[in-house]
């Protein structure tokens, strides 16, 4: 990778300009993971130490988990202090409202870029620079990470497809991948987002608001590790339909 | 004819219901005076069931009674519609109170860090 200044996690592009002082000044500073978790303990350790041994800052939004998901999580924010940021909701209130509060938390620590990561393992670290490169060389306000549908086993593809096509018909913005949760926003758009849905349709909602707000998308070819573990969350049929009902309800709000 | 007796019994406990919840606060004065109507009018329809061939007649509905129903019917939808979008509101305001709480004891804990490291670069 020769283009060193515009990939996040390379330390020694921050330390030359050495002009930002506090306790994060060593890392990719303006970088940030959002991590929505909710009752992930098997996989949220693992998680977090792959993104701090690339030195992002990350943000973890326990969403209520009932399990020992923020006792991990504090336990690895008291071996990397600087680099943790922990947000609990004290009543689990759905991946929606956790990716908000992670996003404004990212903004009050002066994030620049924000990337958002789900924690079940399903997603690659290394991914997330090749999704920063179109944000950093300002060709794009929204990233999104496309999953390889080809590798998707058929009863996740179809979900997915019908997803991407109701998206199309209720938000008109045609995307290869509506639901994946791998995404990367530069400040501007994290502040414009207006995010309603506390829910799984907030992946969804996301779309609407990119084509209501005029943001520039660019959409970028991820890895998705499947597990037993990460196959059995995620979008399923039930909440699809209550994405739908979701949307139908959009339409008539607008009158 | 025992049916309108059983109906103005019931519907006089609604009265003195609604009146009691309305003393000891837990009903606004609307509400009070909208469950009194919808319990005077559920009275005058069962002492008086003809009437309201009137107004049945008038919305070209054939029978009284179905009117009623009819009427009954949509205002039980309009109940539940006015519950559901309460819950909603409820729901977000819930939301905001869990995030905002979030938000605010991340910076306060945040904060304390910041001491911790300045503290302890002084000594």
């Amino acid at each position: 990778m020769g283009n060193s200044n515009i990939i996040a996690g390379d330390r020694k592009v921050v330390q030359s300009k050495g002009k930002h002082i506090g306790p994060s000044w060593k890392f990719s500073y303006k970088t940030f993971i959002v991590v929505p978790a909710y009752n992930e303990e098997k996989t949220v350790g693992q998680v977090l130490n792959h993104l701090i041994k690339r030195g992002y800052q990350v943000v973890v939004v326990d969403d209520g988990s009932s399990d020992n998901t923020y006792s991990i999580i504090s336990k690895t924010r008291k071996e990397y202090p600087e680099q943790i940021f922990v947000c609990q909701h004290l009543i689990n209130q759905g991946l929606g409202a956790a990716l908000k509060t992670g996003m404004d938390c990212a903004l009050n620590h002066g994030a620049e870029y924000m990337v958002t990561f789900d924690a079940d393992c399903q997603h690659d670290p290394e991914d997330i620079k090749n999704m920063l490169i179109p944000l950093k060389k300002n060709l794009a306000d929204v990233v999104l990470g496309v999953r390889n549908f080809d590798h998707m086993p058929l009863f996740k593809k179809m979900g997915n497809q019908i997803m991407n096509t109701l998206t199309f018909i209720f938000y008109r913005e045609k995307v290869s991948d509506s639901q994946s949760g791998l995404r990367a926003l530069n400040k501007k758009s994290a502040l414009l987002l207006r995010l309603d849905y506390r829910g799984y349709g907030v992946s969804s909602e996301i779309i609407r608001e990119i084509k209501n707000h005029k943001l520039k998308m660019v959409e970028v070819p991820i890895k998705t590790i499947y597990t037993d573990y990460s196959l059995s969350k995620g979008t399923n049929t039930s909440i699809g339909l209550e994405i739908l009902f979701k949307m139908i309800l959009d339409v008539f709000k607008r009158f | 004819m025992i049916y309108p007796y059983i109906a103005g019994l019931i519907a006089l406990i609604g009265i003195i219901l609604t009146i009691i919840r309305f003393k000891e606060g837990r009903t606004s004065p609307r509400m009070l005076l909208f469950w009194i109507i919808i319990w005077i009018l559920v009275i005058l329809i069962s002492f008086f069931p003809q009437e309201t061939t009137i107004f049945a007649n008038i919305v070209g509905i054939g029978r009284g009674l179905d009117f009623i129903l009819i009427l009954g019917l949509i205002g039980c939808y309009y109940l539940i519609f006015k519950i559901y979008t309460m819950m909603e509101r409820l729901e977000s305001n819930i939301a905001q109170l869990v995030r905002e709480i979030a938000i605010k004891n991340e910076k306060i804990e945040s904060l304390i860090e910041q001491i911790e490291i300045s503290s302890s670069k002084k000594k």
